[in-house]
């Protein structure tokens, strides 16, 4: 855990569950496993305190406990943490795959870290209603049914049990219970029938009557016990990583091999029909794609997150799971196979002839040159900078103005000529990359003082006299990663401290205007004249209404480039870990 | 009886000479001292030494070493016309630098090989110049050091470095413009492929182009005042892979086909970027000059930097 990171965690862990959580984060984070009684001692916070705080990260499954030299060792999972920033990344794709549904139940699952499967379904049910219109009231079929869709494609899976053992009253049970999953039973969803209906909350003017009547309802049902209390559900995070990666490398093979254009592709369905050989062989847009995805959809469960390949996947295979109205022949299939295989990219592999040939996704492969893409983008994009300071720092994408495209693609030439020939002496990149040996010698000396390059020494005397050796100049990928990865962490604690600010200088006219919406709201329940109405929200004057405008602005952008830093971070951690070699 | 003396008998010296050269013209390679011993055995050492020197110092043989021992050869006789008048160091410096071939050879090695000292060295660099024997030709590598060779020599591309400098300079624009026009070239063979509509293998391979029609379409277009071989072609089209924007295969092709290298030939094709920029370069964080002093409560801040400030106003 570098420096970065442990302030990045402490970032998140306040702004998500304030400051006593945070202490006590940090502290473990920092000291590694600790005991109840260190924890306290290291923060100066009550022992009380303390279990609280420790119960809301293990809670939220951000820390880990077990039992070790005659008391329970407490730890945190830096890691974990880390998955905090990814949040709305995983409840934006459960809304794609699975509508508001699948959105409302996976955020209600990350916000709570562990539920029962009958808690959600009533949370979700709840507020869905709550949205519909007047009158219409979510069933709990729906939402179980979009639940145990989740489950079966693993993206929420049981939390770890107490294993049931025979209670013995002689053996004292153990200070602290040893957490079992068993893989069989993860993703098996108990046999429930959940009868009922969301219910909607009314303010208590309407219906004086019935409330009560409910409220005694309620609570009679809430004395009994669930009927599947102990099962808890949590997000299954390796399963979002996984179709993260996936859809990083289709829209990878969806730049380089398909050629994107609206006016493109078969006619639509009930248009005329064309001539049968236009038809058979006319290329739709994303072909390649749709393939890779298809292979990629067909390994989700047949595939472990961490392996180097996919499963190999027959042509016929493929053929017959490609999406209904996908209406290409074989042959073509198999030709557009056959490129893939090709390709210099060798994202697919070609790993037999049985079936008609069997293809398989190369996994490792498709990560490292996705890292090696991000890294060359960086070079490009941050070398771009001109070697005097007067002048707007900042890229097309960023400003909407275009900077002079002189230094930086030099850079990302040496860079990429490097990668390529592995080790180059200083003239051999002159002469390559067909650059000025002045300005070729000042981008590598750059790029060697932030560590994107590095130097190799080959003595030629045993001396080492600098004259006589050989210098040449490497790129070493997974090392300019890791360092990558660590900018981007402190990166985003750099926005995340701006945000918050920004929202600080500005906390004083927060207030004002949360007091006048809520002064506004009592007095439209109350029943005001318009004219009254009128004058309270004058009081928010119209320069302040603009600054508000601006901070709320503000607030967002720098929302939306956390996520952005987000990804490239999923992209490089990938990497690392695809490069780490497990025993 | 009396003692008869023998008079040795002293060969005349400008028939030992004679006999000499004779040798060296049946032997052109060179012929070795031991060779000339065989030859006339009654001579003595001090004769043939003295008749060999004279030879050399009239420019007529070429004094050589080998393993064997010294070696005499005949010395052309143009040359030894043009040496008239030069002495033998000069004759040195000059026979040092002819050796070099049209790599040229620097002042420092002249002086090393001849053993002469560096004023000497210049007086007779200086000399062979004004008689137009040799010249000196910068070398594009140090732009300080010059290379001698003979007058009448092309320059290696080593030393002037081709064409892509003239007159020392790298003509960075020069290649710029090709790099531009070669990427055009195969960006618009790509979309004509691609409006073909065709069968998708075909679509790719109409895409590529040989390095051959590269080559031909640049001397058609007629953009460069230097005569282009197709290895200057192949490294603009490299750097346009280094570029990240093309992509090259190599085939096998028959010999004979236009274009092939060794049976083989190498096609490239116009590709589009592997990812869009990535999020790390959308913040100021990302291309941020004092990233590495930026701390919370510093004198660079994330509350007061500059660059964040200017970006959340647009």
């Amino acid at each position: 855990m570098t420096q970065a990171e442990i302030k990045l965690c402490s970032l998140l862990l306040h702004e998500h569950f304030g400051e006593i959580v945070e202490k006590i984060g940090t502290q473990l984070l920092r000291a590694g496993g600790q005991a109840l009684r260190g924890i306290a001692g290291g923060t100066g916070l009550l022992l009380d305190q303390v279990k609280k705080a420790l119960c809301v990260l293990i809670q939220h499954n951000l820390a880990t406990f077990r039992p070790r030299r005659g008391g329970v060792e407490y730890e945190a999972q830096c890691g974990r943490i880390l998955r905090i920033l990814r949040y709305p990344r995983y409840i934006y794709t459960a809304k794609t795959l699975y509508g508001d549904t699948g959105e409302l139940i996976v955020e209600e699952l990350l916000l709570n870290g562990q539920l029962t499967m009958s808690a959600v379904v009533r949370k979700v049910a709840d507020r869905l209603t709550e949205t519909m219109e007047d009158g219409k009231t979510m069933d709990y079929a729906d939402v179980s049914s979009t639940f145990v869709r989740l489950v079966d494609t693993h993206f929420v899976q049981r939390c770890p049990l107490v294993p049931e053992g025979p209670q013995s009253p002689e053996v004292p049970p153990p200070p602290a219970p040893t957490l079992l999953s068993s893989d069989k039973d993860m993703y098996t969803v108990p046999r429930l029938s959940l009868v009922g209906k969301g219910k909607r909350r009314r303010s208590c003017e309407e219906e004086d009557g019935e409330p009560r009547v409910k409220k005694q309802k309620q609570e009679g049902e809430s004395s009994e016990a669930p009927p599947d209390d102990g099962i808890y559900w949590q997000v299954n995070i390796d399963r979002f990583h996984q179709h993260f990666r996936d859809q990083a490398i289709v829209s990878a093979v969806a730049n380089r091999m398909d050629q994107v254009g609206a006016s493109e592709g078969l006619a639509p369905l009930g248009a005329e029909v064309p001539h049968p050989a236009a038809l058979s062989f006319a290329p739709t847009p994303q072909t390649s794609s749709e393939i890779v995805r298809t292979m990629l959809r067909m390994s989700e469960v047949t595939t472990s997150s961490g392996a180097p390949y996919t499963q190999p996947l027959s042509s016929n295979e493929i053929f017959r799971s490609l999406p209904a109205g996908y209406n290409i022949v074989k042959q073509v299939l198999d030709q557009y196979l056959a490129l893939l295989a090709d390709d210099p990219l060798e994202f697919v592999g070609k790993s037999g002839d049985s079936g008609g040939g069997m293809y398989t996704v190369n996994l490792h492969k498709a990560l490292a040159s996705l890292a090696t893409a991000t890294l060359e983008s960086v070079v490009e994009e941050r070398y771009k900078q001109p070697f005097f300071q007067d002048f707007c720092p900042f890229p097309l994408h960023v400003t909407g103005v275009p900077a002079p495209r002189r230094f930086g693609s030099r850079c990302a030439r040496i860079f990429r000529l490097l990668l390529r020939k592995k080790h180059l002496e200083q003239k051999q990149v002159e002469d390559f990359a067909m650059i000025p040996a002045k300005e070729a010698k000042e981008m590598l000396y750059k790029m060697l003082s932030e560590s994107f390059v590095s130097l190799q020494e080959i003595p030629k005397t045993p001396d080492h006299a600098p004259s006589r050796t050989f210098y040449l100049y490497t790129v070493n990928v997974p090392a300019a990663a890791r360092m990558l990865l660590h900018r981007c962490y402190k990166s985003v604690a750099n926005l995340m401290e701006r945000r918050q600010f920004e929202t600080k200088e500005n906390k004083r006219l927060l207030e004002k205007s949360q007091r006048v919406e809520a002064i506004l709201a009592s007095m439209q329940a109350t029943g005001a004249e318009p004219a009254q109405l009128q004058e309270i929200e004058e009081m928010i004057t119209a320069p302040e209404r603009q600054q508000l405008e601006t901070l709320k602005r503000n607030v967002n952008k720098i929302d939306a480039s956390e996520n952005q830093v987000d990804e490239t971070i999923f992209v490089l951690e990938s990497f690392i870990e695809s490069t780490v070699k497990r025993p | 009886m009396a003692e008869v003396k023998v008079k040795p008998e002293i060969p005349d010296p400008m028939d030992i000479e004679s006999r000499i050269i004779e040798l060296c013209h049946q032997f052109p390679h060179g012929i070795t001292d031991q060779v000339i011993q065989n030859d006339m055995p009654h001579m003595e050492a001090q004769q043939r030494a003295m008749a060999i020197n004279r030879l050399l110092s009239m420019g007529q043989l070429d004094l050589l070493r080998s393993n064997a021992g010294l070696l005499y050869r005949i010395k052309e006789s143009q040359n030894a016309s043009k040496m008239k008048g030069s002495d033998n160091q000069e004759k040195l410096v000059y026979q040092i630098i002819e050796d070099a071939g049209n790599k040229g050879i620097w002042s420092r090695d002249i002086r090393y090989k001849s053993n002469l000292p560096l004023t000497e060295i210049n007086k007779i660099l200086k000399n062979l110049e004004s008689k137009k024997l040799i010249k000196a030709v910068k070398s594009v590598a140090a732009s300080k050091k010059k290379v001698y060779m003979l007058y009448n020599l092309q320059p290696d591309r080593s030393v002037t470095g081709g064409a892509w400098y003239s007159d020392q300079d790298f003509e960075s624009e020069f290649v710029e413009v090709l790099n531009q026009q070669c990427f055009k070239f195969l960006q618009s063979k790509a979309e004509a492929a691609r409006e073909s509509k065709q069968n998708p293998m075909i679509q790719r391979n109409s895409s590529f182009a040989s390095s051959h029609e590269v080559w031909k379409y640049i001397c058609e277009l007629g953009i460069s005042k230097v005569e282009l071989s197709m290895e200057d072609i192949e490294t603009i089209l490299n750097t346009l892979i280094y570029d990240g924007k093309v992509e090259m295969t190599i085939i096998a092709a028959k010999e004979g086909t236009v274009g092939s290298v060794d049976g083989q030939m190498k096609l490239y094709r116009a590709v589009s970027p592997l990812i869009q920029p990535t999020g790390l370069v959308r913040t100021p964080c990302g291309l941020c000059p004092v990233f590495d002093d930026c701390h919370e409560g510093g004198e660079i801040s994330p509350s007061n930097c500059i660059y964040m400030t200017e970006w959340l106003e647009f």
